[in-house]
């Protein structure tokens, strides 16, 4: 566990609709830059955040408290716990679309959450007090860790 | 998102820079749509200054290359930055679309295609 008087930490809540999402998004890759995360960190951890969000809004069932995220960035990795009312989901759990498909069978959906759980060194989920309770990991510098593929 | 345009040949070469998210795709999709409306498009996206992307721009460039595919026409990206190849790989694009380092490289393989 990281000293967290060192841990730079970033605090939001987000409603789920496309333009809160994309401002979010900004805000998040402008903390991740300025705390010194290395690119494919700081894209990954914002992918994440923009994958599980764009879910919530739309398949989330409208809930109407925002969303709560918080995003921790410690020496090795950079942390995310993500909250939401909205109706139970496990993004681990969600059905994968065939990657190797060619082009004319290519599905639309899925991808994002395929991505999810590639992109992460770590993903825990659960169902408490009626709301959805996703953390995740992904490790900063080159050392590519992928854990949930 | 900030697309510019211009002509090699036959082939049109779009420069891209931004990002390409769930609250862009739909610009990126509806301003590059009409350019490739023509019989046997070539295409080439010049990514180097797109610095994210999400499934949302996965699914309009996937678009774009079905559309350009059914017109017998030819696409292919250069200068990817790699956390956005590593996405394009996980995703499988990378065995179904041509990705090339150089610019120059896609141009000539539209241009030949």
């Amino acid at each position: 566990m990281a000293d967290a008087k060192l841990d730079a930490q970033f605090a939001a809540e987000v409603v789920a609709d496309a333009a809160a999402i994309g401002n979010f998004t900004l805000r998040t890759t402008d903390f991740l830059k300025a705390a010194g995360v290395d690119a494919r960190a700081v894209h990954h951890v914002v992918l994440v955040l923009e994958e599980v969000l764009t879910n919530l809004a739309t398949h989330g069932g409208a809930p109407t408290e925002p969303a709560r995220v918080r995003i921790t960035v410690e020496p090795a990795r950079v942390a995310g716990e993500i909250i939401d009312a909205g109706a139970q989901f496990d993004p681990r759990r969600a059905p994968r679309p065939d990657v190797k498909a060619g082009v004319n069978d290519r599905l639309v959906g899925g991808l994002g959450l395929v991505l999810v759980n590639r992109l992460t060194s770590e993903l825990d989920y659960a169902r408490q007090d009626g709301r959805n309770r996703l953390v995740f990991s992904v490790a900063r510098s080159a050392a590519h860790v992928h854990g949930n593929g | 998102m900030v697309i510019t345009e211009h002509t090699h040949g036959r082939v049109l070469l779009l420069t891209a820079s931004g990002r390409l998210d769930g609250s862009t795709s739909a610009a990126f999709t509806a301003r590059i749509e009409p350019l490739i409306s023509g019989n046997e498009p070539r295409l080439v996206l010049d990514f180097a200054g797109v610095d994210f992307i999400s499934s949302a721009g996965l699914r309009a460039v996937l678009s774009l290359f079905k559309q350009i595919k059914a017109a017998r026409g030819a696409f292919a990206l250069c200068a990817v930055q790699p956390p956005v190849l590593e996405v394009l790989d996980i995703s499988g694009f990378t065995n179904l679309i041509p990705i090339h380092a150089e610019r120059a490289a896609a141009l000539a393989a539209v241009s030949l295609d």
